[in-house]
């Protein structure tokens, strides 16, 4: 076990702070909770504002199942709700005891949500202790230009300051200079360990399920962790508990559909979700052959109110592609995952939540020439989790959060049965099983009426249980595969390495003035659960593995640094820039030649080595009028130092992009057309290139004197995307309003047919060559999306 | 990455498809990459077989050298020492256009025999290069046998060869499978087929039975015709030799690099088969450790072989 020792006397200091604040409870102060919901469909909503007009240091937020809870004196009040595209309430109180208090808002009719002005100074980002988070909302999502015309809740997160993508097609997203496997995704609370359909160009997220998506880039609140970048928080709808409401869409690449409505009238409603593919159907067409790539995925959601405090919720996620290689080939894989929730509101100060879930990838690969020769791969990870949540607002804007987080994995490396010539063999490798367990506390509190802190800890541990066998490596030079030397057996429930990491998290802010705040933050946080991939674009192959006696856990620190300000007259344009800087250490890298996949000694052909990724982000928001959009552009740095590669010195990223611009604008020309564009720059991300070339027994291998990575970068990435949405009728032609809402999403992406490089590679050419001819080399650019598409989808709603 | 199935026709497919769509497409650009000071490459396969053994001696090249064949290292010594001490010379050929340094067998003579451990040594310019390998057992090919598989869509008819043959029982045999094709050794990178006991990778399994069948339809030619698409790797009348090399372990690893860093398909298949580039391993090392730096690799094998001419 490793305690930081150095952490010590400023833990003590905040529990200090912690206590004196708990005991400040004054005379005669009274308590205001409840949940707040959307009038029109009953669904919760999430970061709503409570804003108390008499006592402007006073305010809440909803957590994410929609309760608040705040604390004032006796006495009488008006007390504002507001949430963005809703219209807002103010309740007059007459506070002389504990009281609870549900509020419905009203949803903004269609017309004044674009032209009137909405007050939302209250809830902007220089109000908020939160930094480095960005929220996105499912609306702004959909009127972003897509691909194919299919909204997308991980290509949308592309448009964010801090966020970047190897390129086009590849799955994932990189935050702040961290791979993709340093993202803990979660759908309602499931982590996702596969977040893409189709090879990455799209992701699992249906959008007609979700409710709210929220990025936390640095300053990780102690009730996440596990992963060393960031944090995606998917929520998921609940399912309208007033009527019955079906969505749905039609496009180029596929189709959804989504249904919900009450079961039992406010007591109990549901919510499902279905897409399928059928690019396989055009393949099938071309080659009438089994080979295509479809995918499906199912989302559902229901909820039971038992009484006034207690609710449940039960979401489920089921998802899968195949690939069709051939008739005697197959390759699918996919995620299914489970979340039980039980809401409690224990009294007007405590909330709580318990949830279970199930979480499980796997794949499946494997061909059937015939009875005699087959073969059948399945690897898997599961993952169980019990994660209790307590929250208790103490009063005088001070909220005590604290849980534990319990979790256990089951990693399938590969069940193999083959079978050659009639004989067959099972070459399955064991399974790995962890226990990976958490608590943590914490606590915000505003100090003044200008100075608000957030401070917690996180404290995890780890546990490589058996059965299984522990293998000592020998030392070579760093590079080299290295091969056990030793092993040792472990029984089941046994423990073959285990190891513990305090994660301390704090952040502060402090208001300069009505419009302008400074926030900072530092959070430490552990991974030790890893991904192994060593290709430029993750591919659904790639497998998770634990952290054993000899994969030591990642670990990050990450500072911010921050300036939030609202400008305009109206506080219409909200503008930030946020510094940060993150250390890790033991990043995994890969020896040349690596074998990722069933290979029991996968162990040696990794390297550990340590990172750091800095950068600047600035974002400018412009919220009101007919035109909105923003601004994001991001200065960073990502690199790595790795003993046996790049000769032991640091070396960018694959997906490390010094200048990251994006541009998106939304135009409303009337009631019946909107547009968008959006525009992207990112300097091109590096490579390595070969100066030398040799032959070994006829072959052409390049060679690079200088032994370094990516010293060389690709051309510049840039790109322009427009949308055009067109509102169907909304009369019908004797008057009266149509029932069903629908409309058309006309969509070009890659405006100028740009061929961004998605990578560049070395060859020889394919030509046969004598001893005695020269062999010709050539160098290649691939362009994922090498054209304009354009594409149009049609969606309705009744 | 070692797939047990041949996932190569189905990157010509998804290429082809998405060509057709207009999404990715692969342009060959021009490029700069400079130049350097070249490099001696030792590349040292020898076997058993009853012929003339050689070893090429060559200086790297700068990579897009494409007029050039690989200068030639001449007047270098080099010799194979067994472990009972015999020495097997190879002479500089002067005539070689390829750097090549040949032992002549005697009548009937072989060179190595299995469980001999054989050390390289190469002087040249006053350096000397030492490499090490033992001569591994290999099991005979039993047969070669067609393999049809109707062309549907925009897939021909493909007729291929697939030979029979059993791994020896214990772990830990590693082969690498070379093919002739009308005489002609199949020698592009996508050509590579090595085996780790009957299966592709260690973690297999597949030990002591006959090799699995990515490996058997491993000996094809990989062509294409003037629009990318595959081109049946037989027609009638074609003959095929198949030869079973044993090799050690290291050099299982380092055709699995040589795989990585020169066999790109490019297109699609970017995203998820490109490894960083990196230099391939060498299992010759200059016994002056802050001497010139060396590339390539030496093997000794054993050797079966077989040969089949198809009608069909």
């Amino acid at each position: 076990m490793t305690f930081n020792t150095s952490f010590r006397p400023g833990i003590q200091i905040l529990l200090l702070l912690l206590l004196a604040s708990l005991a400040a409870h004054g005379q005669n102060r009274f308590t205001i909770s409840g949940t707040i919901k959307d009038l029109s469909n009953g669904e919760t909503l999430i970061g709503a504002t409570i804003f108390v007009i008499e006592n402007k240091a006073s305010g809440a937020v909803t957590n994410a199942y929609g309760f608040y809870s705040i604390t004032l004196p006796q006495g009488n009040y008006h007390i504002e709700y507001s949430y963005m595209g809703f219209e807002r309430i103010v309740k007059q109180v007459d506070l002389r005891g504990n009281m609870a208090l549900d509020i419905a808002l009203p949803p903004l009719s269609k017309v004044l949500e674009e032209v009137k002005i909405v007050d939302e100074s209250r809830s902007s980002g220089a109000k908020n202790l939160e930094m480095s988070v960005n929220k996105l909302d499912i609306k702004t999502i959909q009127k972003l230009p897509a691909l194919m015309g299919e909204v997308d809740v991980i290509k949308s997160l592309q448009f964010l300051p801090g966020v970047s993508q190897v390129g086009e097609g590849s799955s994932g997203f990189n935050v702040r200079g961290g791979s993709v496997g340093q993202n803990l995704v979660l759908l309602d609370e499931a982590p996702v360990y596969n977040s893409s359909h189709m090879l990455g160009f799209f992701s699992v997220f249906n959008p007609d399920a979700v409710k709210d998506v929220k990025l936390y880039k640095g300053a990780i609140p102690s009730e996440f962790g596990g992963r060393v970048s960031s944090v995606l928080d998917v929520r998921l709808k609940e399912g309208n508990n007033k009527k019955t409401e079906v969505d749905g869409g039609i496009g180029f690449i596929f189709s959804r559909l989504a249904v919900q409505g009450p079961l039992i009238e406010d007591k109990a409603s549901y919510l499902i979700a279905v897409r399928r593919s059928y690019v396989d159907a055009l393949s099938t067409l071309l080659t009438s052959n089994n080979f295509g790539l479809n995918f499906y995925d199912v989302t559902v959601k229901t909820n039971y109110t038992l009484n006034q405090k207690n609710r449940l919720y039960l979401s489920g996620f089921l998802g899968r592609d195949n690939f069709g290689l051939s008739d005697d080939a197959k390759f699918n894989w996919g995620n299914k995952s489970a979340t039980l929730r039980w809401n409690s509101v224990i009294n007007s100060k405590w909330f709580s939540n318990v949830s279970a879930v199930f979480s499980n990838y796997n794949y499946n690969l494997g061909f059937n020439e015939d009875e005699n020769n087959q073969y059948d791969w399945r690897s898997s990870i599961t993952n169980y989790v019990l994660k209790p949540d307590f929250s208790y607002f103490t009063g005088r804007n001070s909220e005590l959060k604290f849980g534990l987080e319990s979790s256990y994995y089951q990693f399938n490396p590969s069940t193999t049965i083959g079978t050659t010539n009639g004989e067959t063999v099972d070459s399955s490798q064991p399974k790995k099983y962890a226990l990976e367990m958490a608590g943590y506390i914490s606590h915000k509190v505003a100090l003044s009426s200008r100075l608000e802190l957030q401070y917690g800890l996180r404290f995890s541990y780890f546990n490589y249980l058996g059965p299984g066998t522990a293998y000592t490596y020998n030392d070579t030079i760093p590079g080299r595969k290295r091969t056990a030397i030793a092993e040792q057996h472990y029984g089941s429930g046994e423990s073959i390495a285990s190891y513990s990491n305090p994660e301390p998290r704090i952040s502060t802010k402090y208001q300069l003035d009505d419009r302008t705040s400074i926030k900072a933050s530092f959070s430490r946080t552990a991974q030790y659960v890893h991904f192994i991939s060593n290709t430029s674009a993750s591919n659904p192959l790639n497998i998770w593995t634990p952290t054993t006696n000899n994969i030591k856990p990642a670990v990050g620190n990450q500072y911010t640094l921050g300036y939030f300000t609202d400008l305009g007259r109206d506080a219409n344009y909200e503008f930030s820039a946020e510094t940060f800087y993150r250390n890790t250490s033991n990043e995994i890298d890969y020896i040349n030649g690596a074998e990722l996949l069933n290979n029991d000694r996968l162990e040696g052909d990794l390297l550990s080595g340590k990172g750091r990724a800095y950068g600047l982000e600035l974002y400018l928001q412009k919220k009101k009028g007919l035109i909105t959009g923003w601004v994001s552009y991001t200065l960073s740095r990502s690199e790595l130092k790795v003993d046996g590669i790049n000769k032991g010195s640091w070396y960018p990223t694959r997906f490390d992009q010094t200048h990251n611009l994006k541009v998106v604008g939304s135009y409303t020309i009337n009631e019946k057309w909107s547009t968008t564009a959006d525009f992207a720059y990112m300097t091109g991300t590096p490579t390595t290139y070969p100066n030398q070339r040799y032959l070994s027994q006829g072959v052409l291998i390049p060679y690079n004197t200088n032994n370094t990575r990516n010293d060389a970068r690709l051309s510049a990435y840039h790109r322009l995307d427009l949308a055009l949405r067109m509102e169907g009728r909304t009369v019908r032609n004797n008057g009266r309003p149509r029932k069903n809402k629908s409309y058309w999403v006309f969509s070009v992406y890659n405006v100028y047919g740009r061929r961004n490089a998605f990578s560049t590679y070395f060859s020889q050419s394919s030509d046969r060559v004598t001893a005695l001819q020269p062999i010709q080399t050539q160098a290649h650019r691939v362009s994922i999306i090498g054209s304009m598409v354009p594409s149009a989808s049609y969606n309705f709603k009744f | 990455m070692h797939l047990p199935i041949n996932t190569r026709p189905f990157w010509h497919m998804a290429i082809c498809i998405c060509a057709w769509f207009c999404w990715s497409c692969d342009d060959e650009v021009a490029i700069d990459t400079g130049s350097a000071d070249p490099l001696l490459n030792i590349d040292a396969w020898i076997n058993n077989k009853p012929e003339p053994q050689r070893i090429h001696l060559t200086l790297s090249q700068d990579y897009f050298d494409n007029k050039n064949l690989p200068p030639v290292a001449s007047g270098a010594k080099v010799k194979v020492t067994d472990s009972n001490g015999r020495v097997y010379e190879f002479v500089e050929d002067a005539t070689s256009q390829t750097g090549a340094y040949t032992w002549q067998p005697q009548n009937g003579e072989v060179l190595g025999s299995v469980g001999t451990a054989y050390t390289l040594e190469v002087e040249y310019h006053g350096e000397t290069f030492i490499a090490t390998s033992t001569m591994k057992r290999v099991p005979p090919v039993d047969s070669l046998t067609l393999s049809f598989q109707e062309g549907v869509g925009m897939m021909d008819d493909m007729y291929r060869a697939e030979f029979w043959a059993k791994d020896i029982a214990g772990k830990g045999d590693t082969y690498w499978l070379r093919a002739y094709k009308n005489g002609r050794l199949l020698n592009k990178a996508s050509e590579i087929t090595s085996a780790y006991d009957a299966g592709t990778s260690s973690g297999s399994g597949f030990d002591g039975v006959t090799f699995i069948t990515p490996v058997r339809m491993g000996i094809n030619a990989n062509d294409v015709d003037d629009d990318d698409r595959p081109t049946s790797p037989l027609v009638n009348g074609d003959s095929v030799y198949v030869e079973l090399h044993s090799i050690n372990l290291v050099a299982f690893n380092y055709l699995a690099e040589v795989v990585s860093q020169a066999n790109r398909m490019g297109g699609i298949s970017e995203l998820f088969t490109s490894a960083p580039l990196a230099n391939v391993s060498t299992n010759i090392v200059n016994t002056n450790a802050n001497g010139s730096a060396v590339v390539g690799f030496f093997n000794v094998a054993a050797v079966s072989g077989r040969g089949k001419k198809f009608y069909f």
